[in-house]
């Protein structure tokens, strides 16, 4: 197909199909008090999302822990101004992955796996305005109607692909048919780039540190290499964009959000408020990292936590990511992260734990010594059963 | 070139998204009977959703019908158990630790009733432990009474519902496809019901239709639905007494 001829046939699916991509403007914002939404269209779509809110509200993933919840919601709303979080719901989920999503309707989730990846408070609002931002853009109503558009070509097209027509006219169907899958992901990579732009202006304008932006991304790159690295695969290209890819690569966030706030100085972090609020339930968060079966990203994650000082807690993490991998130089190392987290926390019940278990799997009998002495620092361990088959 | 015909061709069949049909629609648990005028069921919040079907096969959500097909359904199935005698009682939705408790039976149902057309009702794919010929043991375990606690039913009601309208566009596409030779369905109207003995958490009686008739946006059309969903409900014995003969049977 010649380029003249690519042109006529885009453009002549785009009068039939313009009319749909071309909605009337909305009123008011998504986020204005007791916001009903308008169209057909979006009214579809807050009723299937209120549904959905109605099981995860009560799901068993979504932690009840107020604490955490209200400083999220804190955040949030310092970021984005009291009157824009008002009628924001927000629920923190126990999930490992790396994520925050909010839904059209108003509903944000915010995954433990985030949690334990931002490094302060800044890094936090900067995922959370940006997320705000798809809220208040209406852009999962816009993606879906640009989806509708666009799998209405790809339906035609096919149709035209598969008919008696001429070589011509059938190659041209599968190019446009082709163009139109593509523009589905170009699409949805256009929004995430504006919802970055928009989310750094609300953090920015909270006062929050505006190196956290770039940050985050150069993290997430070398984390991914990690993962790889560990998995002996080879290591995602960032220079290069993916057809099928949700978002811009994140070397391309970092580098248009550090040009961004390039001489721009500091700004708060709020690392100790951060750390604060996750604290009480970090040990948990580490348990489900271990279980993603991640060695490399885990251990990369771990060094990231750590920085220069090595906490009881962490130590233990590492030693239970070792013993859980269990080759017999694993649980060497084990042992001596354990060992290290008794010495700076003698009372810390799961390093004996671990260090028994790390000893006894080795073939050295003094691991029974660390069991007994587990079980004597929590009389009512849940496993105690377990572990009283262990000691002679 | 011929390569990527096929995937155009490919593409189409994922959008026609045809559903395997599954051959055996309903299950007993051998040997159960519900006497007929005996129960008090306990209705679990419906799942339905209901939109239409876009040209490219995408499920596009209503709200107003969503909500027309509630009130029409829930209509027409209390008149339809009022007639076999048993008393139907919406679910209260529970507050505190009870929510969550709720929460997990509600989405243990779906994976149960999933799993019962998936792997019973399709014979080609029964697993070795469902072959035995007139066996249905599938059970929620009887921890599920504690869904039913204080509100003195015997049984809980899960509905199931999902209905997407071929849109203009569908149809127009359809007739189109057809000359082409390629076949594309229009509209996608699939749903299940189920009972559950809450006193020991057992299956006693699934319904599952992938393509059922009536159209739940009207009240004509809901009771016919619901008489599709309730076929083979234990107690109603089809020749003597119709389930529904008319809404306005009293």
């Amino acid at each position: 197909m010649t380029p003249r001829l690519r042109r006529l046939a885009l453009l002549g699916v785009a009068a039939v199909f313009g009319v749909a991509a071309s909605a009337p403007k909305e009123p008011l914002p998504p986020y204005s008090g007791a916001y009903e939404p308008q169209t057909v269209d979006e009214r579809g779509l807050w009723m299937q999302l209120d549904e959905a809110e109605r099981t995860l509200r009560d799901s068993a993933f979504v932690l009840k822990e107020p604490g955490l919840t209200d400083y999220v919601r804190a955040v949030l709303c310092r970021t984005v101004g009291a009157d824009r979080c008002r009628g924001i719901r927000i629920y923190v989920m126990r999930d490992p992955e790396f994520n925050a999503r909010m839904a059209p309707n108003g509903m944000m989730v915010v995954n433990s796996g985030l949690l334990i990846r931002v490094h302060d408070e800044a890094e936090l609002a900067a995922v959370l305005g940006h997320e705000f931002a798809h809220f208040e853009q209406r852009h999962s109503l816009h993606r879906f109607q640009h989806d509708r558009s666009m799998t209405d070509v790809v339906a035609w097209m096919s149709v035209i692909a598969a008919s008696g027509a001429s070589y011509q006219v059938r190659r041209s169907a599968v190019d446009v048919a082709n163009s139109a899958v593509g523009s589905m992901f170009a699409f949805g990579r256009d929004e995430e780039r504006e919802a970055d732009l928009l989310g750094a202006k609300y953090m920015l304008a909270a006062g929050y540190d505006p190196n956290a932006l770039p940050d985050i991304w150069n993290r997430a790159m070398d984390e991914a290499d990690a993962t790889a690295f560990g998995r002996k695969q080879k290591s995602h290209r960032y220079d290069r964009l993916s057809f099928f890819a949700s978002h811009p690569t994140s070397l391309e966030r970092a580098t248009y959000l550090r040009t961004l706030v390039a001489g721009m100085g500091q700004g708060d972090a709020g690392r100790d408020a951060l750390q604060g609020a996750v604290k009480p339930l970090r040990g948990a968060f580490l348990a489900d990292q271990i279980k993603l079966n991640d060695f490399g990203g885990t251990e990369y994650l771990f060094g990231q936590l750590a920085g220069d000082t090595w906490d009881a807690e962490l130590l233990c993490a590492r030693g239970d990511l070792y013993r859980t991998r269990g080759n017999p130089r694993d649980l060497v190392s084990a042992a001596g992260f354990y060992a290290q987290a008794i010495a700076l926390d003698p009372t810390n019940a799961d390093a004996y734990r671990g260090l028994g278990l790390a000893q006894l799997r080795g073939g050295d009998s003094h691991g029974g010594d660390a069991l007994k002495r587990y079980l004597a620092l929590r009389p009512d361990a849940p496993d105690r059963a377990m572990i009283q088959t262990l000691l002679p | 070139m011929r390569h990527t015909l096929f995937a155009a061709v490919a593409v189409l069949c994922l959008l026609a998204s045809s559903t395997a049909v599954a051959q055996e629609k309903s299950g007993n648990k051998p040997g159960f009977t519900l006497r007929p005028g005996s129960a008090k069921i306990l209705l679990i919040r419906p799942t339905i959703r209901v939109g239409a079907q876009s040209t490219g096969g995408l499920f596009e959500p209503n709200a107003d019908w969503t909500a027309q097909a509630r009130d029409n359904l829930g209509a027409a199935l209390a008149v339809a158990q009022q007639q076999l005698g048993n008393q139907v009682i919406d679910a209260e939705e529970p507050i505190g630790p009870a929510a969550k408790t709720f929460a997990g039976y509600r989405a243990l149902f779906s994976v149960l009733a999933d799993s019962v057309i998936e792997y019973q009702f399709f014979p080609g794919n029964r697993l070795p432990t469902k072959k035995r010929k007139g066996s249905f043991e599938w059970t929620m375990g009887p921890g599920v009474a504690e869904i039913g606690r204080g509100t003195g039913c015997d049984y809980a009601l899960f509905i199931f519902d999902e209905d997407q309208y071929g849109s203009t566009g569908r149809k127009v596409f359809q007739v189109f496809a057809a000359m082409a030779s390629v076949s594309v369905k229009s509209g996608e109207h699939r749903g299940y019901a189920g009972l559950v003995d809450l006193r020991n958490g057992d299956l006693v009686w699934l319904n599952a239709d992938q393509a059922m008739g009536g159209d739940v946006r009207t009240v004509e059309g809901a009771q016919k639905r619901v008489r599709q969903l309730l076929e083979d409900f234990p107690g109603s014995t089809p020749p003597a007494a119709p389930v529904v003969a008319s809404a306005t049977g009293q």
